[in-house]
């Protein structure tokens, strides 16, 4: 040991004691500022790049004439210029302020309703935060008992009332909803809250199916055909949605049973078959496949309505082509589902909560929104909102589902089976992973 | 006069030692015994949904463990414990010629830079560095497509929603808490030591074995600790890059708490967990003293009383 090395208590590498200087400490702070600018860089690159997703998806539904390379603003210009076209309509726009705290699922409003046109109109500043599934958002509001610091929250429609029994939602006051007799009446009074004294549509949507036609040779016309290629020709590159009740309800749905079942032994068959056979056939549980889709992951995916026409432009964008793409409705059966907007009990700004719902109840937000994510908003009159509105709107078959298919659907219940479906869904992830 | 009263009264004056911990004991205690005690409690409870924590407490039992203790468990804590063991071995086989190379064979002036380079990759969160594998990785993505144009590959790269992925991924997010405590250790080996061994004869291989890699234990012991444990409980990696293949343990546990809402059965998963991974680093502890016994038995030299020089 040379006598110019002191032994120092110190737990740190020998070197640093020569190299502990303050220009070494500045090297590295300059490494990771350099670093932090290089991920800035990365960051507004992909911003840039789903932003303008976002646009291809809203310059479809902008009025002809506008030029491609229209953006999300112009976009609401021109929805905002057709406003006197809709009669009929409660077009109260309440202003409010400061900040509005939202908690909902993935990529679910169109960016600039809870951005800057949140400002403009409203007056209000959005935060969001998302969740991936009504569980997770029970969760995260019981734990902090009416102090999660969020003001609007989406539930799905079945899980409303143990919301509300829990004491997790607060009631509108109505007076400051008066946009709220837009909604079809057909989508008001539902039987989790027949009253809408906490919960008014949000939007609905259904599930179906979408494959890869160079892969998949033939069509697939129900939920059998589904399992028969997922078990074969697609076998390895298959998702499924990321819940235990659409993976039952695909089985169900296959083999005519009720996907509410709580029998035994019809839960037992749906567990035999979907753990031993089903799940070594898995890619992945994911609930939102189109990014994936775009990426090539899957040639087979169950997914939701919106999700399945935003893949179409995903692939668009990522240079593949959306023709060999197939999208199904479930059949024979399929399901049903609606989310809500409802305010958390605890929220620190109601004022702005009831401002942005009621003004996400006029029907040119409402259809902008739509535009974006894909699903029907439950206006009245909608047919004649899009003629109007959004007379380019792509894939609106997509969206709008005939009455012989909406027959077809079917709401989910909480039953007594909730922990076996759970259960059974384990099973099914640790099966497919092992 | 007075004078000689100073001395012990100034040592009763002194506050207790222990005092210097009392920050981290209050932090351990909030953060951590706390919590921890609340999922063993909630671990014995029953699940009732239809209040706001929802674990009902009357009637304590070990039922939730009859459930956890079931194939669904063991299959993903096979899989786990088979990622986390692969990915810890490989971050020793990885990191040590890393460390050794930084501790012995680097230039003084390159040291500094050399380790803030290792340290890097944590300046990103977590999330984000796991995330943006998907990107170049993605089957329709430009690598895929540069490399099956210059025909180095013949299909796409399927590599996402794999063990593989996962496997790989893992390595790479724990490899710098393997190298530093490594490094550390190497570090303060003194060259004295390594130049001893050569003076009395050993060669490379036999100073490498017999005294840098035993002085090292601690630091791989301690690399060991710092990525295993929390390669077992690794819930982001596995989800954002496993797909269906890659499940493991915190994804369970995490589907039990939020999915199910069954946080009973959550709770005594977590806690098998714990146990299970302790009991594992008691296993490789006491495997290690049995080898190191073993060793040192087999190297004892044995000093004749009687002998002279």
């Amino acid at each position: 040991m040379s006598p110019s090395k002191e032994p120092v208590r110190i737990l740190a590498p020998t070197s640093f004691r020569e190299t502990l200087s303050r220009r070494a400490l500045l090297q590295v702070g300059a490494g990771s500022v350099g670093l932090a600018a290089l991920l800035a860089a990365c960051g507004s690159d992909k911003k840039t790049s789903s932003g303008s997703t976002a646009t291809t998806t809203a310059t479809g539904g902008s009025t002809a004439g506008s030029t491609a390379g229209s953006t999300a603003a112009s976009s609401a210009d021109s929805t905002a210029g057709t406003t006197g076209s809709v009669s009929g309509y409660s077009e109260v726009v309440n202003k409010s302020s400061g900040t509005l705290a939202m908690y909902t699922w993935g990529d679910y409003n169109d960016p600039s309703i809870v951005g800057d046109l949140a400002q403009t109109d409203l007056g209000v500043t959005m935060k969001v935060d998302y969740y991936t599934s009504n569980e997770d958002l029970i969760t995260k509001l019981s734990t902090a008992n009416g102090s999660s610091g969020f003001d609007v929250v989406v539930p799905t429609g079945p899980y409303i009332p143990q919301m509300i029994q829990k004491g997790l939602l607060q009631k509108f006051d109505k007076s400051k909803l008066p946009n709220i007799v837009n909604v079809d009446p057909l989508y008001l009074a539902q039987d989790w809250d027949t009253t809408n004294d906490y919960s008014v549509c949000k939007d609905w949507g259904s599930t179906g199916y979408m494959w890869d036609s160079t892969k998949i040779k033939h069509d697939i016309t129900s939920w059998t055909d589904f399992i028969t290629a997922a078990t074969g020709e697609a076998s390895g590159n298959v998702s499924v949605l990321d819940t235990g009740a659409n993976i039952l309800g695909m089985y169900c749905w296959a083999n005519g049973i009720d996907w509410n079942t709580e029998k035994k032994e019809e839960l037992d068959a749906a567990e035999k078959f979907l753990v031993d056979t089903f799940a070594a056939h898995l890619k992945a549980f994911d609930s939102y496949p189109s990014t994936k889709i775009a990426e090539g992951a899957y040639t087979l995916s169950m997914v939701w309505n919106g999700d399945a026409r935003a893949a179409y432009a995903r692939i668009a964008d990522a240079g593949g082509n959306p023709d060999d793409w197939k999208w199904a409705l479930g059949s024979p059966n399929t399901e049903l589902w609606m989310d809500n907007y409802c305010i958390a009990a605890g929220s620190p700004n109601p004022d702005a909560a009831h401002a942005w719902i009621n003004w996400l109840l006029t029907p040119e937000i409402s259809i902008k929104d739509l535009q974006y994510h894909g699903y029907n908003s439950g206006m009245k009159g909608m047919p004649d909102l899009i003629a109007k509105l959004a007379p380019d709107l792509t894939h609106g078959d997509m969206i709008f589902f005939s009455d012989d298919q909406v027959k077809t659907m079917r709401t989910q219940k909480i039953t007594s089976s909730q922990d076996r479906i759970a259960d059974i869904y384990n099973k099914i992830k640790a099966k497919a992973g092992g | 006069m007075t004078a000689s009263v100073v001395p012990p009264k100034r040592g009763r004056l002194r506050a207790p030692k222990f005092l210097l911990a009392g920050p981290s004991i209050i932090w351990y205690v909030l953060f951590f015994v706390a919590p921890i005690a609340f999922i063993v409690y909630y671990s014995f409870g029953a699940k009732d949904s239809t209040k706001l924590v929802p674990v009902n407490m009357s009637s304590l039992s070990f039922s939730n463990y009859h459930e956890a203790f079931s194939a669904t468990f063991f299959t993903t804590f096979k899989a786990t414990i088979k990622v986390a063991l692969t990915a810890t071995l490989l971050t020793v086989v990885i990191g040590f010629p890393v460390a050794y190379f930084l501790a012995f064979k680097v230039q003084e002036k390159w040291r500094a830079i050399l380790l803030a380079l290792v340290i890097v990759p944590s300046f990103t969160s977590f999330l984000i560095r796991t995330v943006a594998w998907r990107i170049p990785l993605a089957q329709n993505g430009t690598l895929s497509k540069w490399l099956q144009d210059w025909g180095v590959i013949g299909g796409p790269i399927s590599l996402l929603e794999t063990r593989t992925a996962v496997q790989i991924a893992i390595v790479y997010n724990y490899l710098g808490f393997m190298i530093l405590p490594l490094f550390v250790a190497l570090d303060r080996i003194e060259p004295v030591l390594r130049e001893a061994s050569k003076d009395l004869g050993a060669g490379r291989f036999a100073t490498f074995m017999r005294v840098t890699l035993p002085l090292a234990g601690p630091g791989i012991a301690a690399g060991v600790l710092l990525t295993f444990i929390p390669m077992c409980g690794d819930y982001v990696t596995a989800t954002v890059l496993g797909g269906a293949k890659g499940n493991m343990i915190g994804a369970l546990i995490d589907s039990e708490f939020k999915g199910a809402q069954n946080w009973p059965l959550g709770a005594a998963i977590a806690v098998m967990m714990i146990l299970a991974v302790l009991l594992l680093l008691g296993i490789g502890a006491a495997l290690i003293g049995v080898v190191r016994y073993v060793l040192r038995r087999r190297r004892r030299v044995t000093l004749d009383a009687g002998a002279t020089a």
